[in-house]
């Protein structure tokens, strides 16, 4: 059994699409898997699945807690130790940096401290050297509104670093930037995966930047896994299986 | 190289012009009035009816069938007649419940009406006709009622009874609900059959205005006279007096500070307390962040009915509950007044915020109410602050009048001056209260000016 | 540029931004501001704990008392109730009538300055006395009664509207202005092809949001002996026996509030999005409902 199990996870949004077919595979400690496959194949619902943000049927095993029928409160918990990072950033843009980076300790304080903002010094700290390991801590007092992409993106990294997670992760979160900061952030979530040990899975369209950070490549077509294989494994061939048609450089990142 | 001929191109019809309806719809309404006026009441006068309608519909080109007309006059005959027989030689006031019954026979001949659009415009469904119907009852209910409590027909009943020919108010009921069932219906007719939703409004906007006017015996000769002995009234007024004795005999004079302080004291409490409840009302009567689908319709609905209540309509409440000429109702009152008002914009400033935040917060584990603290509420902040500034402005303007329902504050010196008539007295609080406006409105000009 | 005895934890640690103390004043001031006048008001109306204690009672008791609502006099609410809306709709003819050519001599882009600022002037006094003292004054003249009732909203509403549309005319594009002037249009044309277009549709979107305000106002003025069925209301609660009877009032009030209230925003819904007008069973639909409301515009003066 790994971090992360699926047996025979399905899941259907309350309009009747069916985003994910009967999917079961294994993900283990420490691992940094990259899960690639067209628009609407079931990317963002499989990292979803995960941590309980769409509707789940079958069985999703994360550290040995059950996802699917679970309370609002063990919901919660399973959460607490899952860190989340979105191709929009979604930070508050009129909050200040270092509380942004805060909002990842929220599970772990009690409702009236949270309430009162009274954050105990250990989650500021906390906070704070989440925001030194991706970099940014010089702008800790900085409106989030007032950095550019790749900067609220690290910031975006260090909420769910602040978490002290077991596992990242990370829905396509170089779609919205430029190349170099795409490499940059990539890098970063490499070095916290080999330095932190967290479990990683990131989901990426952009098939060159695949091939060259993961290490795992999960390929998904409409719901159902149809690849499942170490990265040495991938060729254009591969990706041609998974999208169902012939690469276009659209699907990569340096286009030259 | 040939040039091809150019391509016939087809001009598009022209869209009809409301003005071009207004025309068959002034003759309807006009013909039925002289027939309800000049001719008889009852089946004869509906079958008339349906004909003049029947005309107007051949008009506006919508049919010329002879089946339409035949249902018309059918439905003339038969609701009509049933408001002939339901207000058949009354001599008294109609009541509510009876210009319901009689308006009934409207209903059943705008039903007719309203099929006869429904046949010959394809496309609608069938609650058209329902809307229809409900439009000629609905403008011959307002008109019956309308009529049954003012004069105007009693010029009417006055030449006929001197003439000794009728003794009830029926001919005029007939002609002046009739004349208003067909302005409101023909228009609704119009409009269903060409798609000018103006010629409805027209009608509408005429039946209404015609009988407010009457109604509340509105009159311009009376303004007219009154704007002549402007000066006699000023003289009431004016100088005003600023000082006068506590009471009879008493040589204490009076402050007039004093009351307008408590009116401020009610405002400030208004504005602060009903802008803090107001912030998880407005939270849960928005889709975004409500906890569940019942609390948000609980808050929505709860907000909806609050909103409708006036501001001194909660200081007679108030004032009844916790006791009259006490400031403390009309501090409970500006609450209720304010919650509902910052509620309601702040749930639709809410409504459209982003939804990202939110997303990551639940997706930390964060519980509900955190959710809102720390991703929904800081998007709407800067709004919120404008709002609550609005707000205690608002306050203060209806904690000027509040007094008058007895809940303390400046009204309700200016309510006890008045019903001693003492108008010079009346006119300094009013200019006090006047100049405390202004100042208020400046003020708060200023201070958003600042913060924006 | 690393100073030896400080260990590389350290080292970070000096990099660290020190934080900013004005946010954390502002924070304290704000916090002060409210409560201090709060405290202060709170005692100077004497309100004593066991005033606040006593008061849910009190209010439950007046409530219940009112509930279930008596409709037995049913006929002579709806005739109040028709006399406020007819009070408001009236006032607000009034309002929109004589708004509108003030409305455009305020307006600093279409007239001079030397009378827009007057005309403000007159507009913003208008506007400074609220609806219940002006009918207080107008009821020396006029006497009590509905009239008077529709006067004072009627005058009340010429100076919101009036300001409320001036801006409005002040907002619109001067695009086609000054195309129609180019092209030698009088300042008459200008107005009537350049603005009225442009401003039509939120200025009457105010007229019908100012008719919602003024049937609140129109049932209070029965206060005063103005008309409408604000003065149904005390009345009845004037007696404990009557309570129900002013529930079965309140609630009356409320629906044909709401009903207003739905249907004026359907329709100002309409206009400002400029759809063409379709079926009336759906607009209809939508105010039987009261679905899709319009956004309130910020002011309910």
């Amino acid at each position: 059994m790994g971090l992360i199990d699926f047996t025979n996870t399905s899941v259907t949004y309350p309009g009747g699409l069916t985003a994910l077919r009967d999917v079961t595979l294994s993900i283990g400690e420490g691992e940094f898997v990259v899960i690639v496959g067209l628009s609407g194949a079931g990317k963002s619902t499989m990292l979803r699945a995960i941590n309980g943000l769409v509707p789940v049927s079958g069985s999703v095993l994360v550290d040995g807690r059950e996802v699917v029928g679970a309370s609002s409160s063990e919901i919660r918990a399973i959460r607490s130790d899952v860190g989340m990072i979105f191709q929009t950033f979604n930070l508050v843009n009129r909050s200040r940096v270092i509380n942004n980076a805060l909002m990842g300790r929220l599970s772990r304080i009690s409702r009236w401290r949270s309430f009162f903002a009274l954050w105990p010094s250990e989650d500021k700290e906390i906070a704070l050297e989440s925001l030194e390991r991706v970099d940014i801590v010089e702008k800790a007092y900085v409106r989030a509104s007032d950095l550019s992409g790749g900067q609220q993106q690290r910031v975006g990294i260090a909420r769910a670093l602040a978490q002290e997670p077991k596992i990242i992760l990370a829905d396509e979160p170089v779609a919205s930037l430029d190349p170099v900061t795409s490499h940059m952030v990539m890098r970063d979530l490499q070095r916290i995966n080999r330095e932190l040990g967290i479990t990683t899975l990131i989901n990426l369209h952009f098939l060159d930047l695949a091939r060259q950070y993961g290490k795992r490549l999960i390929g998904l077509n409409d719901g159902k896994v149809v690849f499942d294989g170490d990265i040495s494994e991938v060729d254009d061939d591969v990706f041609r299986g998974i999208y169902g048609r012939a690469i276009t450089p659209d699907d990569l990142l340096d286009e030259s | 190289m040939t040039l091809d001929a150019p391509e016939i191109q087809v001009r598009p019809v022209e869209p009809p012009r409301p003005v071009k309806y207004l025309g068959p719809l002034v003759v309807g309404v006009v013909a039925t009035g002289v027939l309800g006026w000049a001719g008889p009441v009852g089946p004869l006068w509906g079958a008339l009816v349906g004909l003049v309608t029947f005309g107007v519909f051949v008009w506006i080109d919508l049919t010329r069938h002879w089946l339409d007309a035949v249902m018309l006059v059918a439905g003339g005959i038969v609701g009509l007649s049933f408001f002939d027989w339901v207000l058949a030689g009354r001599s008294g006031p109609v009541d509510f419940k009876l210009s319901l019954l009689a308006a009934v026979g409207w209903l059943v001949y705008g039903a007719a009406t309203g099929v006869v659009v429904y046949r010959n415009r394809p496309g609608f469904k069938p609650t058209v006709i329902l809307f229809q119907a409900l439009a000629w009852a609905g403008g011959a209910t307002l008109a019956l009622f309308t009529a049954t409590t003012m004069g105007v027909l009693a010029p009417l009943n006055a030449r006929q009874i001197s003439a000794g020919e009728i003794q009830s108010l029926t001919i005029g009921l007939f002609v002046f609900t009739g004349m208003a069932a067909c302005a409101v219906g023909l228009g609704a007719n119009i409009s269903f059959a060409t798609g000018l939703v103006s010629i409805f409004a027209v009608g509408f906007v005429v039946v209404l205005t015609v009988l407010a006017y009457n109604e509340i015996d509105f009159s311009t000769s009376a303004i007219a006279t009154q704007l002549t002995r402007i000066g006699e009234i000023a003289d009431d007024f004016w100088p005003p007096v600023w000082k006068w004795p506590r009471s009879l005999g008493q040589p204490e004079t009076f402050n007039i500070v004093e009351p307008f302080i408590e009116t401020l004291q009610i405002a400030i409490i208004g504005a602060t307390i009903g802008n803090l409840l107001a912030v998880p009302l407005a939270f849960w009567a928005s889709r975004m962040t409500a906890p569940s689908e019942t609390a948000y319709r609980f808050a929505k609905a709860f907000l909806n009915v609050v909103r409708t209540i006036p501001d001194l309509v909660w200081g007679v409440l108030f004032a009844t509950a916790v006791g009259f000429g006490n400031p403390f109702a009309g501090a409970l009152a500006m609450i209720m007044f304010s919650l509902a008002i910052q509620a309601k914009l702040l749930s639709e400033t809410v409504d459209a915020i982003d939804i990202g935040p939110l997303e990551a917060a639940r997706a930390a584990g964060a519980r509900h109410t955190q959710v809102i603290e720390y991703a929904a509420f800081p998007q709407v902040r800067p709004n919120y602050v404008a709002y609550a500034l609005y707000i205690f402005e608002l306050n203060i303007r209806a904690s000027v009048v509040i007094g008058f329902v007895g809940a303390g504050g400046i009204g309700r010196l200016l309510n006890e001056r008045r019903n001693f008539f003492q108008w010079d007295q009346v006119m300094a609080i009013v200019l006090v209260i006047f100049v405390a406006v202004l100042l208020i409105e400046w003020l708060s000009i200023w201070a958003r000016r600042k913060l924006v | 540029m690393t100073v030896p005895d400080l260990t590389p934890d350290e080292q970070m640690e000096q990099l660290r931004p020190k934080e900013p103390v004005g946010p954390r004043v502002v924070r304290w001031v704000v916090t002060i501001a409210i409560i201090v006048p709060l405290i202060w008001a709170v005692i100077g109306l004497e309100i004593s704990p066991a005033r606040i204690w006593r008061a849910p009672s009190e209010v439950w008791a007046l409530l219940s008392g009112m509930f279930p609502p008596d409709f037995s006099d049913s006929g002579r609410i709806v005739a109040k109730l028709l006399e406020s809306i007819y009070i408001a709709w009236i006032g607000t003819m009034i309002g929109a009538v004589f708004s509108f050519p003030l409305s455009f001599m305020a307006a600093t882009n279409v007239a001079p300055r030397w009378l827009a600022i007057p005309i403000r002037g007159l507009l913003s006094a208008i506007r400074a006395f609220p609806e219940l003292i002006l009918a207080v004054i107008l009821i020396v003249p006029f006497g009590l009664g509905p009239f008077t009732g529709a006067l004072a909203i009627g005058i009340h509403s010429i100076g919101t509207l009036g300001k409320l549309s001036s801006e409005v005319i002040e907002g619109v594009d001067e695009g086609p202005i000054e195309a129609i002037g180019a092209s030698g249009g009088t300042l008459a044309l200008q107005m009537r092809y350049g603005i009225v277009p442009q401003a039509m549709p939120t200025i009457v979107a105010y007229w019908l949001y100012r008719f919602e305000i003024n049937i609140r106002a129109s049932a209070v003025l029965g206060l005063v002996g103005a008309g409408g069925i604000g003065a149904e209301i005390v009345a009845r609660l004037s007696f404990r026996a009557e309570w129900p009877k002013a529930g079965a009032a309140l609630i009356a009030t409320i629906v044909v509030v709401l009903l207003v209230d739905a249907a004026s925003s359907s329709i100002r819904r309409r206009i400002i999005t400029g759809q063409p007008s379709t079926s009336l069973v759906s607009k209809g639909m939508i105010a039987l409902t009261g679905a899709g409301r319009a956004p309130s515009t910020e002011l309910e003066s």
